[in-house]
């Protein structure tokens, strides 16, 4: 019996990653920070649902499912204004020869976008950044200045 | 039983960290060492390649000049979309830098980059030491006394660096 206790303190120590969440463990989780609802009996890993993660402004990381109203209306707006932006295959006579994001040497055929200062990026590491803010990384300028200053 | 595949998922979860380590954490780092920026060396940690055993030099005309600061480097998750996490181990006397050694510095904060790398943001605090900045304080008393009586803070920084960041 004894034995068993400390195996089972062991496997459930504080200390180790909560894998299965005691009722004890959601009650810490709950007192430490209030803003995260934490459920008494979570789903079995299997069955749990995974919400992609958004960016309202640089700081603030929201699952798609904990988006306010307004957040949601300024993210949809953001994919618009990014979906406007020119993309293209990457040819073989271009300025740029490396995605600074990924640093990897674009290849000709390459999905690239371009923006209106004539930076070129990987249009998946592009997106994934102009989700967060609306620059671009090399010049920092705004991506479109006076018209979307307010995204 | 439980134990054991509590084990196994640890180990199946560090052996995923390792292969999915990005390639541009791989590059820069292979460009660390070898080819080192003047004055600056950074290490990544034999556990842990997110983690980096960062050493400054003093810059020659500053109150820092001959000391060497160790500083640890973390690249988050979502590097490079975030900001590596950077602070001083050693104790420096800067108006800038913190007790706890947290740098007040706009790259790491909302003026980061993806375009930016370990090696600009040591270089920017290579040259923060040479150029403190007490009208954007972080360590408040010592930037009241670098605005009120600047002889005195260069002379308390330069014994800090002597004491702190030298011979050890």
């Amino acid at each position: 019996m004894f034995a068993f206790e400390s195996v089972f303190q062991c496997i459930f120590a504080p200390s180790s990653p909560r894998i299965w969440g005691t009722t004890e463990n959601a009650d810490n989780a709950l007192s430490t920070n209030t803003s995260v609802v934490v459920p008494s009996d979570p789903a079995p890993p299997y069955m749990e649902v995974y919400y992609p993660v958004y960016y309202p402004s640089p700081s603030i990381a929201r699952t798609g499912n904990q988006l306010t109203e307004d957040e949601q209306v300024k993210i949809a707006l953001r994919i618009g204004l990014i979906q406007n932006l020119p993309e293209g295959k990457y040819g073989d006579c271009e300025i740029n020869t490396e995605c600074v994001i990924c640093m990897i040497d674009f290849v000709v055929g390459d999905h690239v976008r371009y923006l209106p200062c004539l930076h070129t990026y990987h249009v998946r590491c592009i997106d994934d950044w102009l989700m967060r803010r609306f620059t671009c990384p090399s010049c920092m300028e705004p991506v479109d200045t006076g018209t979307f200053d307010w995204i | 039983m439980s134990g054991y595949s509590a084990e196994v998922k640890v180990a199946e979860t560090i052996a995923y960290k390792m292969v999915s380590l990005p390639r541009r954490i791989i590059k820069e780092t292979q460009r660390l060492l070898q080819e080192p920026v003047p004055g600056i060396s950074a290490v990544p940690d034999d556990s842990n390649a997110r983690y980096f055993h960062v050493i400054v030099t003093g810059p020659d005309d500053s109150p820092f000049e001959g000391g060497l600061f160790r500083l640890e480097l973390f690249l988050p998750e979502d590097y490079p979309m975030s900001a590596p996490k950077v602070r001083f181990v050693t104790k420096i006397y800067h108006p800038n830098i913190d007790r706890l050694g947290r740098i007040c510095l706009d790259i790491l904060k909302d003026k980061w980059s993806p375009a930016l790398q370990i090696r600009t943001v040591l270089l920017s605090i290579q040259a923060l030491l040479s150029a403190p900045n007490p009208d954007d304080p972080l360590a408040n008393d010592v930037a009241e006394l670098w605005k009120v009586d600047e002889a005195e803070a260069i002379r308390n920084a330069k014994e800090w660096t002597r004491r702190y960041a030298m011979d050890n």
